[in-house]
């Protein structure tokens, strides 16, 4: 009798130690705010399809004017040139720093180029 | 039109995720060793005939195959994308987590916040008459980057985090209305200005006084702190990478230079800066400022005051060299007006005016002015006399409309000054900060 006692006290010790802990862990957890604000949907713009051969093609290589890069823009020209013989590489500078636009560049690629090279960076 | 972009590889994540947001995400993009500028055209040349870095593609034919071989069906796709869901809530946790969580997620500045609870947000709420889910603004980390709208709750959720109290909450929200981020995504490590006057100043403590540019204010540094907050949490900027790029990264960042001005201080006829931009003097206006670096000046010399500020300006050089801002002490401005200057504008004139540039700055950055020196086209070539270490007599400093502004707008002023401090010494400081602009604060109580 004095164990089954003894037995019954422990169990209920056990489970108010138990359900104390389950009650903390519920109290730390806290519901907080959401800091960010929301971003935008987005258009996705179909690509334009490529010829499949740039043979007799012309491309423009645009020249976004970043410090210093000029030796690498013409060397990009100059090894497109000899690497790819049959199309027209044509070395064009954007007018104004790299954020300004340039829809009469644009305008002229359009009319009279198949494809353009954009760079470049730091 | 079929086109490929060529970028160096340090902006990777930069190219590829805004090739995403702007709707391409495959998007034909080579790589080249970074960085370019400087190389000469034998190095070029060895860049050109290896490979792409990222991919590890052969840079030239991973050009040529960019703008000629056959789209895949996805690169054809047009639609609607949507973003992941917004919820009001984040999922609970314990406080330790959710602290850690955030930094994880880089929504603070690196220091602990305080935990956005609905309870303390609603009681931010509190700072203005606005509803929760009025729309404020759009902000972006720079001109090519997508907008982040939000509402004033979410401003409020900011301004919590960073310890604000709610009466500070219209200043925030005037702030977070202009749609300028203090993070602006560019390698140069952009640092913004936020300067307070009218009222507001007094009723939410702020501090104009001794200290007022250091950490000794809660108005100042909390409201300076949730600017950033803003701009990386509602204005989508301060990812290093993609909307972070600033190579340094910028201290003043932190608190974003925010201060009222001693507007009580100034000598007669001396007009606090709302009222120079256009407000009422009984206004609350919220100004800011645009820069890359600052200067605290502690010095003593025989000269006046305006000659020194003048001379310091004269070399004082960043990446910044067309705009000033002086922050004199309030006892440096009656020094000024005692010497002759009845108004901020004319000590501004008398530095647009006097101050030179350095012989070496102004030849690195006036090509055809050089080239006519060589040819012994006047003035230059007496400038050119000088000595490449002398001073030219050619400010920096020029009154103009800003850059791609349309006809007819007002001609900038490219020199500001402010007063502020305590008095304690007839020190200034000075930096390369320009006005962006100024909106008032009462229309958010």
């Amino acid at each position: 009798m004095k164990n089954c006692s003894r037995r019954l006290v422990s169990a209920v010790v056990f489970l108010s130690v138990l359900c104390s802990g389950v009650a903390s862990a519920a109290e730390d957890q806290i519901r907080v705010m959401n800091p960010r604000g929301i971003m935008p949907a987005i258009q996705q713009i179909p690509m334009a399809e490529r010829p499949g051969a740039l043979d007799g093609k012309t491309i423009y290589i645009v020249d976004t004017k970043f410090a210093n890069t000029k030796p690498f823009v013409n060397a990009l020209r100059d090894n497109l040139a000899a690497a790819y013989p049959k199309t027209t590489w044509i070395g064009v500078d954007k007018v104004g720093g790299y954020m300004q636009d340039d829809p009469n560049l644009w305008a002229e690629i359009k009319a009279k180029g198949d494809g353009a090279i954009v760079l470049l960076g730091h | 039109m079929p086109t490929v972009a060529m970028v160096t590889s340090a902006f990777d994540e930069l190219a590829t995720s805004t090739a995403y947001k702007k709707g391409m995400p495959g998007l034909r993009v080579t790589f080249t060793p970074h960085p370019i500028t400087g190389r000469t055209t034998e190095e070029s040349n060895e860049y050109l005939k290896g490979k792409d870095p990222i991919t590890g593609n052969p840079m030239l034919e991973e050009i040529i195959a960019g703008l000629r071989d056959k789209l895949a069906e996805k690169d054809k796709h047009a639609g609607t994308i949507e973003r992941e869901e917004r919820p009001r809530f984040l999922p609970s946790d314990t406080a330790d987590n959710l602290q850690q969580m955030f930094h994880d997620k880089l929504w603070t500045d690196g220091l602990p916040i305080i935990l956005p609870t609905e309870e303390k947000v609603k009681a931010m709420l509190k700072g203005t008459s606005h509803a929760p889910d009025e729309v404020v603004g759009e902000m972006r980390p720079s001109g090519p980057h997508e907008a982040w709208k939000f509402t004033v709750e979410m401003v409020a959720v900011n301004a919590v985090m960073a310890g604000a109290r709610p009466e500070y909450l219209p200043v925030l929200l005037a702030i977070a209305s202009t749609g300028q981020t203090s993070l602006v995504s560019s390698t140069s490590s952009f640092a913004r200005m936020a300067v307070i006057n009218g009222p507001i100043r007094d009723q939410i403590q702020m501090n104009s006084s001794i200290g007022a540019l250091g950490p000794f204010n809660q108005a100042n540094s909390a409201i300076g702190r949730a600017w950033t907050l803003i701009s990386k949490n509602l204005g989508g900027s301060g990812m290093p990478g993609s909307t972070y790029l600033g190579s340094t990264g910028n201290p003043l960042n932190y608190g974003n230079m925010t201060f009222p001005e001693a507007e009580e201080n100034l000598p007669e006829g001396w007009e606090p800066l709302h009222v120079q931009k256009g407000f009422k003097k009984d206004e609350s206006v919220v100004s800011i400022f645009s820069g890359w670096s600052f200067n605290t000046i502690a010095w003593f010399s025989p000269l006046p005051q305006q000659d020194v500020i003048k001379n310091w300006l004269t070399h004082f050089f960043s990446f910044g060299t067309g705009s000033a801002t002086i922050i004199v002490d309030p006892i440096v401005a009656v020094e000024l007006k005692n010497n002759g200057f009845a108004t901020k504008q004319q000590f501004a004139d008398y530095l647009i005016e006097k101050s030179a540039n350095p012989g070496w700055l102004y030849w690195s950055t006036h090509e055809e002015e050089y080239k006519k020196a060589k040819e012994d086209v006047e003035p230059f070539a007496s400038y050119l006399k000088l000595g490449e270490t002398a001073e030219v007599p050619v400010s920096r400093y020029v009154k103009r409309p800003p850059r791609g502004a349309p006809a007819g707008t007002p001609p900038r002023n490219p020199i500001e000054v402010l007063a502020v401090g305590g008095g304690t010494n007839t020190y200034w400081s000075g930096g390369d900060f320009s006005h962006v602009g100024s909106v008032s604060i009462d229309k958010w109580r």
